[in-house]
């Protein structure tokens, strides 16, 4: 079973993702450390992946579990969507260190369910678990709920909105 | 396009997201609303909000509202994927913008400005779509 774990930036994927009992792939670690990337966007501070480089690093190592706010643009079986409402996602990345910018944005993409409708896009089993008020544990027990067919798919349970 | 210098203009925010679709009209600058409507205002049922249907009502709502106060034309600026599982992004924004046109409303610059999650990683532009 190849699951990926999406998610807006602090929505808790790697938290989540280390309490699960398979070898888990932190994907933007990977794409750092071995420059799958092609260019830098200053404005956001960031990397601008390159996803064929990334789709071949993937497809020679296959892992089980992926987790990334990019893991849902390549190939799944299934596809967890990790949830938070925008404000406590603001201020969980302004506690982590992000720049007021960054949390805004993402913030708001969290808002726009920018990354469950690009999931919707490209795959057909996808399970949105809301983690606003679950610990990681909880979500982690969730995923795994998944993982052993316990779960339905599941999109559009949440309308975060109200933050805009 | 052109908005001559005794026209007054307008920017309409559209936000869509999977559940539902927000117009905002604000001045030129951004800082004053003029007019202000939400899916959940136009439909009864929770899964139509973000339909274009009612992105079309809601556009004709405001755009009745701000022309009664004097403006003559709107910048658009769109934010999310829109919803309802529909295969193209942004199908209740099109939708608004096409109502907004109809009701007599000059239409400016279209921009998307859809966010972009990131976290010292970003996608390319236009991935998820
Ligand atoms: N379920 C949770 N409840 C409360 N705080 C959480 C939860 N999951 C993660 N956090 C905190 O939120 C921040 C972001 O979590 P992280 O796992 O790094 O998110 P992501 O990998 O999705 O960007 C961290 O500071 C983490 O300790
Ligand atoms: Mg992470």
């Amino acid at each position: 079973m190849k699951l990926a774990i999406t998610g807006t930036p602090g929505t808790g994927k790697t938290t989540a993702a280390q309490l699960l009992e398979p070898d888990v792939v932190h994907l933007n670690e990977v794409i750092r450390e071995r420059g799958l990337y092609t260019e830098t966007d200053d404005t956001r501070d960031s990397r601008v992946v390159d996803f064929d480089q990334t789709e071949a690093w993937l497809a020679e190592r296959e892992p089980t579990i992926v987790e990334s706010h990019l893991a849902h643009h390549f190939e799944a079986e299934r596809v967890v969507v990790l949830r938070c409402h925008p404000e406590k996602l603001r201020r969980r990345l302004r506690e982590r260190g992000e720049s007021e910018a960054s949390a805004e944005e993402n913030a708001e993409a969290e808002a726009l369910d920018v990354i469950l409708v690009e999931a919707l896009d490209r795959h057909a089993d996808v399970y949105e678990i809301d983690t606003t008020d679950q610990d990681p544990s909880a979500v982690a027990t969730e995923i795994n709920r998944v993982l052993a067919d316990e779960r339905k798919p599941s999109a559009g349970n949440v309308d975060f909105t109200d933050y805009l | 396009m052109s908005s001559g210098s005794d026209e007054r203009w307008g920017i309409a925010h559209i936000h869509a997201s999977f559940n539902n679709t927000i117009i905002t009209i604000t001045d030129e600058t951004g800082a004053e609303t003029l007019a202000k409507s939400s899916g959940g205002s136009v439909v009864k049922q929770n899964r139509d909000e973000a339909s274009p249907y009612a992105a079309m009502q809601m556009a004709e709502v405001v755009a009745e509202d701000i022309m009664a106060q004097g403006l003559e034309g709107v910048h658009v600026r769109v934010r999310g994927p829109g919803g309802n599982l529909q295969k193209n992004a942004g199908p209740g924004a099109q939708a608004a913008i096409r109502a907004l046109a109809r009701a007599g409303l000059e239409i400016g610059r279209i921009e998307d400005v859809t966010p972009i999650p990131h976290d010292g990683t970003r996608p390319p532009k236009n991935s998820g779509f």
